[in-house]
Parts: structure tokens; C-alpha cells; sequence
């Protein structure tokens, strides 16, 4: 059986926790590792500038219509990572990013219902027509946690992907909404 | 800048077989991406594009292009009895006209000539990078006579595809059947009304397979092994 997961508007306590979880080498080397800076990269914001910044820079990011920033709470009420959509609403597609930040919970398919959950948000609520995700090579549990709900592969890329000195081949993985109601029930039938 | 297509129907193994073609021969991967693209350069969502290759035209279709046409004809001039069909064609229920022309933007019709216009400038922008696998899409027929290029075709039984769209779309037999036989008939159109191209020809491909007969790892073992020694030969063109 799969966890259950809820999408929250993110607080402030949130963001601190998500800056937390990037902190530790294991999380961020499987995110998007360390800017030149040292400091761990993140998708779409800089969780510190959020949180020294005033209610304007708050809205900036998390009111924003083209990216939709989310809290993952666990059915037991806790904070366990972070769902986003970006989107381009004249294709009706947005990419998706999932951060499961509590290290105790990977391999639990949190990552899994977490995805699941925004797509049900992406198709059914915003009527967007595809999702696509962008996942680099040494991701693999990634790559198979998305292929598993039923992207997939629209192209594969050679050394497009940049950690560090280090070049990796990327797939782009893709899920239409047409797609999307079948594979969910055949994923949710392999849960029982 | 070689670049390999390979081109079959629904469920025969192409997108498997191209990736590993990909992975051995050190290649980029390109798949509904292609369309992906195209429905970026054009600015519509990639529902109108897949629909070009994927939906097979019905009557009802061609009634609500038409309908679509007169209605926007009868809008610009002004005129609210439409002289196909009488006074009374505004009035048709919002919902059946609806029902016609697909309420989801998704679904919007574009013309054959920006679906064409930017499926070619995709696959030769591919093609000018090079080092590329590709799958269907008209790639192949895109890039037919172009050097350094190897066109693929790939055939299979019809139980070898249903046995896919079973597994992989949590279809009954009688879904994937009758699926696998549209998107075949759509696919054959494809081909026909945007290339003039049969897609059963042998002459338009360095080779054929037949995947009721060989594995996927077989299949790609096979094109990249005839692939290098073409594209190792010099002056040697498709």
C-alpha cells in the first residue's frame, strides 16, 4: 500500500526545514549539489533569500501563477519534502521537481504518492496537458520511480547534465493527460 | 553526423530498441520530444500535434473543421445567417458544437502546414547537430535522401503489439486491439497525406525487421552493427 501525502501551502518553518534537509550531502547530491558558492542549489529559489526576505519576495515565490511551490506532509502530519510544478500555460505543460527531504523515508514511495498527488493536481485541477520531468543519470531510483508511474521516455540526452566537474547523460520523461488515468490505475492496482 | 531513424507501428519496440541503438552507438535519444519541440515552435499544446499523426480522421472531424470554418467565415463578415445552412447555425446547442470541436485547448486544430513546416525544422535541426537516434515521427521520410543517414523499419505481428498495449496501457485484448488497429490506420494516413510515402515500402530503408522474430537486444545488435559499417564507409549515402 502506498503512504498517503497531502500538498500544503509551504510556511515559513517549511522553507527552514527544506534548508535543513539541503544541507546534508546525501540530499543535495541527489538534487542539484553545490553552486560555486558552496551553498547547496535548490529549484526555482534560494530558500535563505525567502526567509531574509520581506512578504513582497514570500509572494514573489510562492503566489506565483507559473510556478506552483508545495509542502508534502505525511498522513501523520509531518513535514517530509517539497512538490513543484513550473509551468508554461500557453503549451498547458509544466515540468515537474519532487524532494523528498527526510532521508528515513526514501525507498518508502513517498517520492512515488508525492508525484501522483501533483499530477492529480496538474491534470485534474490546473487541466494542464503534460508533465514532464527532467532526471539526470545517476538519479536511477529516480529514473525508475517515474517510468513506474508511466512517463516516458521522449529523449535522452548525452552529457547534458552538470555536477560539479562532472558531465551525465539526462532523460526527459514525459506524461500526457490522456495518458495519465490508466497508468494511475494500473499503479495504484500494483499498491494492493 | 550520422543519424539513425527507425520507424514502426504502435507496440513493435522502436522506442525500446532505439534507446539501446542510443546507448551503444553513444548517440542522443530523440522520441516524442520531436513533437514536443514542434509544439513549441508553433505555440500550441502537444495534443494538437500527436493528434496529427495519431487521430484518424472521421467524418465527425471533417463536420466540425467545416462547421469551425463556416462559423468563423460567417463571424468576420458580420453576417448572422450563414448561407450553408440558413439562419439558425448559431443556435446549434453549445454543447454538441462543443462535443465537435473538442473543448480542451489541448485539442485545437492546427493546419497541415505549421504541424509540417515545424516537424521539419526540428528533425533537420536534429539532423545539422547529428549523432542522433530517432523514432518515427516522419523522420525518416523528413531526412530520406540526406548523407549520413540510416533508415530502420520495423514490423511485428499483430499479437506482438497488443501484448504491448496490454501490458504497458492496462488494456483488455479487445481495447488493444481495436486501439492498435486505429493508431495503425492513423499511422499509415500519416505517411500518406503528409509525405505521400507508403510506409510499407522496403525501398525507403536500408533495412527491415521483423520483430516477431527477433528479440529487442537482437534487433539493436543488428542496426548497430550495419549502421557503423555504413557510416564507416566513405561517400557512402542513404
Amino acid at each position: 500500500m502506498f503512504p498517503q501525502v497531502s500538498l500544503t501551502a509551504p510556511t515559513r518553518d517549511d522553507v527552514e526545514r527544506l534548508m535543513g534537509w539541503l544541507e546534508d550531502d546525501e540530499v543535495n547530491t541527489s538534487w542539484y549539489g553545490l553552486g560555486d558558492d558552496g551553498q547547496p542549489l535548490h529549484a526555482g529559489y534560494v530558500p535563505s533569500h525567502v526567509l531574509e526576505g520581506d512578504e513582497n519576495d514570500w509572494d514573489r515565490v510562492f503566489n506565483d501563477d507559473n510556478r506552483k511551490v508545495f509542502a508534502v506532509y505525511s498522513s501523520e502530519g509531518e513535514h517530509i519534502g517539497e512538490a513543484q510544478l513550473v509551468i508554461e500555460w500557453p503549451l498547458l505543460e509544466a515540468q515537474a521537481f519532487i524532494l523528498v527531504g527526510r532521508k528515513d523515508l526514501w525507498h518508502h514511495h513517498y517520492g512515488t504518492i508525492s508525484l501522483v498527488s501533483l499530477l492529480d493536481h496538474a491534470f485534474n485541477d490546473l487541466g494542464l496537458h503534460r508533465i514532464w520531468v527532467d532526471v539526470p543519470e545517476y538519479n536511477k531510483p529516480a529514473l525508475d520511480m517515474v517510468e513506474h508511474i508511466g512517463f516516458v521516455v521522449e529523449g535522452h540526452f548525452r552529457k547534458a547534465h552538470r555536477r560539479g566537474d562532472q558531465w551525465f547523460d539526462s532523460y526527459a520523461l514525459g506524461l500526457l493527460a490522456e495518458e495519465y488515468p490508466r497508468r494511475r490505475s494500473r499503479l495504484m492496482e500494483s499498491s494492493v | 553526423m550520422p543519424v539513425i531513424t527507425i520507424n514502426g507501428p504502435l507496440g513493435a519496440g522502436a522506442v525500446s530498441i532505439g534507446q539501446m541503438v542510443a546507448q551503444q552507438l553513444e548517440m542522443n535519444f530523440y522520441d516524442r520530444l520531436i513533437f514536443t519541440q514542434a509544439a513549441r515552435l508553433i505555440g500550441t499544446p502537444v495534443g494538437a500535434v500527436i493528434a496529427k499523426e495519431q487521430r484518424v480522421d472521421r467524418f465527425r472531424d471533417r463536420l466540425g473543421r467545416f462547421l469551425q470554418t463556416m462559423l468563423e467565415r460567417s463571424a468576420m463578415s458580420g453576417v448572422s445567417g450563414e448561407p450553408y445552412f440558413g439562419r439558425g447555425i448559431e443556435n446549434l446547442p453549445p454543447e454538441t458544437f462543443m462535443e465537435m470541436m473538442g473543448e480542451n485547448n489541448a485539442n485545437r486544430q492546427i493546419s497541415d502546414k505549421e504541424f509540417i513546416e515545424a516537424t521539419e525544422k526540428v528533425v533537420k535541426d536534429i539532423y545539422e547537430e547529428g549523432n542522433a537516434v530517432i523514432i518515427g515521427r516522419g523522420a525518416n521520410a523528413i531526412l530520406e535522401n540526406m548523407p549520413g543517414t540510416f533508415h530502420v523499419a520495423l514490423l511485428a505481428p499483430l499479437e506482438v503489439r497488443v501484448q504491448t498495449l496490454m501490458r504497458r496501457e492496462n488494456y483488455t485484448r479487445e481495447e488493444a486491439e481495436s486501439y492498435g488497429a486505429e493508431l495503425e490506420q492513423a499511422h499509415e494516413n500519416f505517411f500518406r497525406r503528409f509525405f505521400n510515402y507508403n510506409f510499407y515500402d522496403p525501398t525507403h530503408y536500408h533495412m527491415m525487421l521483423n520483430m516477431g522474430q527477433m528479440s529487442p537486444e537482437a534487433a539493436a545488435g543488428v542496426i548497430v552493427h550495419a549502421s557503423s559499417d555504413i557510416f564507416a564507409v566513405p561517400g557512402v549515402t542513404a
